[in-house]
């Protein structure tokens, strides 16, 4: 080892190849950036989680309204079961398709043990006693449903767990209508009591929310180093490998079903005192895909993933897609920021939107000339963008039709673009970037449920196949067997 | 007993519906091992397809055609797009996650069908959409034994189900193609070392899977008189518990578990209480699983090392 | 031989119709390197299945330090002692390399999750005695899997070193007997000689027992104390190497019936 001369860059024997290529590959943003992500590397994972925490907790003092705070508890909730599937799905490996059913389980607990529904009198337990109740029997239920699948590959646990979801719901609506309320619920659920401060504003639960999910990553990265999280990943890379190295997999697999069951249900406790209500239908399977959703789009096996990515899911869905205007802004702003990032190099970039600017006129030009009420309706988005799009975008004035042929266009188009090579994409796309305004501007705005639907729906999809990593997570390698 | 044997015509005729789909389920799971949890929602599709066929030509009480030729459109129709919807979802969702970690087309498959179902719902809208099968097809025609009727939409169902189910037996078992289908579903490299056309062989599968669920469709909205775009959900999930009950990737152990769980529904139905049908067919799922893990028909998998 | 650490009796086993193995016995003694040696599909690689665990023998009986252990579960073989690699490598490949010898420990220690998470004095011993033990065990490959591959994920390892972390894995569970599954396939000749060393090194240092497979017969001839062959899951030979390898049966079943016409090959 001299140290006079300079070690030359790249691999060189004795060295490790693989170290030196990642540190040549690892690319830092420009200026002031790239220190902060070079800070952020060095720092440990406490600093973070605390930095997080301390930003959530600013954030109401920004004067948010009872439906941004009210949206920011869902996202929170929605977080913390992501986190907790994360378990089960990003280590353990294990789909479980069941999970919201937990969440169920431990709302319509806690609802059961804190309001007038059991008893003449009902019961009311104290929260201190009656959360951790309910995650421990949750948990005990996690590996009740666990149990039959111990023995069978991953697919007959998914199908057991659908299952077991859809069995919760279907119980919950027609069992026991006296104790459990059928459709109509449970009502009049207790406020959480702790330390001798009751929560009831929505303030004091979205508090309440950051430090059960700051608490519960804490945790959750404290196991995740430690024997029982090794064991977990062991498991989901190889089983019998992991078997074979004296972990015994169906015991270790049932455990993360269970701590996975007790996080839902800590999630499901802090639910239904908040919603001071449950319904069979707040624990149906849109539900689970926007658990999903988020898992995926932030990285299955990242705890700080899987939180971005259901406060970002939640939060467009149940926050910016509700208005036309925001929503306006998120779909044609996700439309030129995937363009910005894909279209390589700039000129064709420059090109393919000036062709789709000039399509959209002389489309809209020939509309008007052939007919008046072709181009009657005019833009559903509102603001800047409605009066961008007047004269460029044909909306009929009844659209409904025109619309929907158009979905259907704009998906075949889409799976063309997909497969097609670039030369035809960079033709294609134009008319496919009017088609997508075309048909948001005449059904998706129009119809902002189904829309937030389609999107998640295909955030699955499309991150699967683009990015299975998620935008957080690291990529995983499989062995080629 | 005319009631006992009421419903076990019944169970049967629903049960042949579920084989159905729980057929094309089965032969996707053999060839992709991928459990497609959006096999549910290709039959509703199929059941929309029928209604609109029905629409396009009149509609049910004034229809342009008669009406063999009006149910043999229905068919083919529905078979053939919801066929290549299948082949266009396999080509554009499920093809690039081949060589994946297991859980990713999963993940897909659920992504897809919620996609599906959502789509369903902005095209065709959330009411109930009605075949008004009585008006065409008379309800009281049939055959009568004794006090039991099993009428003309029963009788078709069950009629072609089995042409169905037999035809596919036979295509997997004596055919070029079948051969291939097996093939591929023992060891998918292997068989395109050995010069099968294995991209092909995967298309056809899903083609044929997703036209059988098509058939399905239709079957159920002549049957059930109804299509809204949240009834796949269900049926997906009956199909995959009689894919699984009868072992899955088996041809058939999914009639057989269709049928098995047709028959179930029908007379926990009509003898205990039509809101305990759905709990009761995830209680024979998991009484299967615990006692047969490979399902009735199948094969015990050995462990490779 | 004196007192065995490894005893098959009578061991069969057979897939449906199909015998993999029939009526073997085996022995491994104390500080014994045995090297299993026959033709692919000669029952070489199922022999290890069936100790480990992951197939039940049809008859016969697995004794490991005088005790039955046909037909447990595989994570109890490998807590008794048994550790193995495998022939196609199964590593958990996107943990870290310490992660994966780590991870090994897994039945030999006892924190329960909430101490891990209060990191409770149990846990924190635990875990500093699992590092030591993982670092122990690292270093027993001297520069290959130094310090600073650690924290690697498995899957930017090289070939050879995969099989070196998959001895190393094995090692963690702390091991009285240890299987080796071709731990030479796939290595060059300086690799090969440098794991003819390492098991001799294994079994001096830490005192294990070996049972290898291997089809080098170099590495064969080199550490093992005795040589058995199999083929179709039958005994065909035991004893010496130079005994073996000139046993007719061997011979025949490697190179078929007439050696001779083969012989010019080399």
């Amino acid at each position: 080892m001299s140290l006079d001369s300079p070690p030359p860059a790249g691999p060189r024997v004795g060295s490790d190849e693989w170290v030196a290529r990642q540190a040549h590959r690892r690319e830092y943003l420009p200026s002031w950036l790239g220190s902060l992500e070079r800070a952020s590397e060095r720092a440990g994972w406490w600093p973070k989680l605390a930095a997080a925490a301390a930003a959530a907790a600013v954030l109401p003092l920004f004067g948010l309204g009872q439906f941004q705070l009210q949206v920011g508890i869902d996202a929170l909730v929605i977080a913390l079961l992501a986190v907790g599937l994360n378990i089960v799905v990003g280590w353990a490996g294990l789909l479980d398709l069941g999970y919201v059913a937990f969440f169920g389980c431990g709302a319509y607990g806690y609802a059961l043990v804190s309001s007038g529904q059991i008893g003449a009198n009902g019961i009311h337990l104290p929260s201190y006693l009656s959360i951790p109740l309910v995650m421990a029997a949750v948990a005990g239920l996690g590996l009740l449903v666990g149990w039959p699948s111990r023995r069978l590959i991953g697919d007959y646990l998914a199908i057991i767990t659908l299952f077991f979801g859809e069995a919760f719901v279907e119980f919950t609506n027609n069992v026991a209508p006296s104790v459990l309320g059928g459709p109509n619920g449970i009502v009049g659920v207790d406020a959480i009591r702790l330390f001798g401060y009751t929560f009831t504003t929505n303030k004091s639960y979205y508090y309440l929310l950051v430090i059960v999910l700051v608490v519960t990553m804490g945790v959750l990265r404290l196991l995740d180093t430690s024997r029982t999280g090794r064991a977990w990943r062991a498991v989901r890379e190889d089983p019998l490998a992991a078997a074979s190295m004296t972990i015994p997999v169906n015991r270790v697999k049932l455990m993360a079903f269970a701590f996975g069951a007790a996080v839902a249900a800590l999630a499901g406790t802090l639910f239904a005192a908040q919603q001071i209500s449950v319904f069979p239908t707040d624990f149906d399977t849109p539900i689970l895909i926007l658990v999903y959703a988020g898992l995926i789009l932030g990285g299955a096996g990242s705890i700080a993933g899987a939180c971005t990515g259901a406060l970002v899911v939640m939060v467009v869905y149940d926050g910016l897609l509700r208005s036309p205007t925001e929503s306006g802004y998120l779909f044609y702003g996700l439309i030129l920021l995937t363009l910005l990032a894909k279209l390589r190099p700039w000129r064709r970039l420059a090109l393919v939107l000036a062709a789709t600017v000039a399509l959209g006129y002389a489309i809209h030009a020939i509309a008007a000339a052939v007919s008046d009420s072709a181009v009657a309706g005019g833009p559903h988005s509102a603001g800047l963008i409605a009066g961008a799009l007047r004269d460029w975008v044909v909306v009929p004035a009844s659209a409904t039709v025109a619309g929907n042929w158009g979905f259907v266009a704009l998906v075949c188009l889409l799976v063309a673009l997909v497969q097609v090579s670039s030369q035809w994409r960079t033709i294609l796309l134009p008319p496919t970037l009017y088609l997508a305004s075309f048909v948001w501007e005449t059904r998706l705005a129009a119809e902002p449920a189904i829309t937030r639907q389609l999107m998640i729906g295909a955030i699955l999809i499309v991150m699967m196949n683009a990015r299975p990593q998620g935008l957080f997570g690291s990529r995983r390698v499989e062995a080629l067997t | 007993m005319a009631f006992f044997f009421q419903e076990l015509v019944n169970g049967l005729t629903t049960g042949a519906l579920y084989a159905l789909v729980a057929l094309g389920f089965s032969m996707v799971y053999g060839v992709l091992k991928l459990l497609n949890f959006a096999h549910g929602d290709l039959y509703m599709v199929g059941a929309y397809v029928g209604f609109f066929v029905i629409q396009w030509f009149g509609g049910a009480t004034s229809l342009s055609i008669p009406v063999p030729l009006l149910l043999v459109i229905m068919f083919a129709l529905a078979a053939g797009l919801v066929g290549g919807l299948g082949v266009a979802i396999e080509r554009f969702a499920y093809r690039p996650l081949r060589d994946a970690p297991r859980i990713a087309p999963l993940i897909t498959a659920i992504g897809i069908s919620f996609f599906l179902e959502s789509a369903a719902l902005l095209l065709f809208g959330a009411q109930y959409r009605v075949y008004n099968t009585p008006d065409f097809i008379n309800a009281h025609s049939g055959i009568t034994i004794g006090s039991v009727t099993i009428n003309s939409v029963q009788i078709l169902v069950l009629v072609m189900g089995l042409i169905l189910m037999v035809g596919l037996q036979q295509l997997v078992n004596w055919t070029k193609l079948g051969r291939q289908m097996r093939a591929v579903a023992a060891d998918r490299e292997a068989a395109e070392m050995l010069g099968v056309n294995v991209n092909f062989t995967i298309a056809l599968t899903f083609f044929l899977g997703s036209a059988l669920a098509g058939v399905a469709g239709v079957m159920a909205g002549l049957l059930f008189n109804q299509v809204t775009s949240t009834i796949g959900f269900i049926a997906g999930l009956k199909a995959f518990t009689a894919a699984v009950v009868g072992g899955i990737g088996s041809i058939p152990g999914a009639m057989l578990g269709g049928l098995l769980i047709g028959l179930a529904e029908s007379f926990v139905t009509g003898y205990l209480s039509s809101t305990y049908s759905n709990l009761l067919v995830f209680g024979l799922l998991i009484a299967v699983m615990l006692v047969r893990p490979s399902g009735l028909l199948g094969q015990a998998q050995l462990q490779k090392v | 031989m004196s007192d065995p650490v490894l005893e098959l009796d009578r061991l069969s086993l057979s897939f449906g119709g199909l015998r993999a193995l029939s009526e073997l016995d085996l022995g491994v003694g104390e500080r014994e390197i045995v090297s299993l040696i026959g033709p692919n599909g000669a029952g070489k690689s199922t022999v290890f299945n069936v100790i480990t665990g992951v197939y039940e023998p049809s008859s016969g009986d697995v004794r490991f330090a005088g005790r039955s252990i046909a037909g447990l579960a595989p994570h109890r073989v490998a807590r008794l002692g048994i550790g193995r690699t495998f022939q196609s490598l199964r590593l958990f490949l996107n943990m870290s390399v310490i992660e994966n010898v780590m991870a090994a420990t897994y039945g030999n220690t006892k924190a329960m999750p909430w101490e891990s998470v209060l990191r409770l004095p149990r846990a924190r011993r635990e875990e500093r005695e699992v590092r030591a033990l993982a670092e122990d065990v690292l270093s027993f490959f001297g520069q290959r899997l130094a310090g600073y591959r650690w924290e690697q994920p498995a899957y930017s390892l090289s070939y050879a070193n995969r099989r070196r972390l998959e001895i190393a894995r094995a090692l963690a569970t702390s091991p009285r007997l240890l299987l080796l599954d071709e731990p030479a396939a796939g290595m060059n000749p300086a690799e090969t000689h440098e794991v003819t060393e390492l098991i001799s090194r294994l079994r001096d240092e830490r005192g294990v027992s070996i049972l290898v497979i291997e089809h080098d017969m170099h590495v064969v001839d080199s550490c093992s104390n005795r040589v058995v062959a199999l083929d179709h899951g039958v005994k065909i030979a035991e004893g010496g190497f130079d005994r073996v390898a000139a046993h007719p049966a061997v011979v025949e079943a490697y190179l078929g019936k007439d050696p001779g016409a083969l012989s010019d090959g080399g």
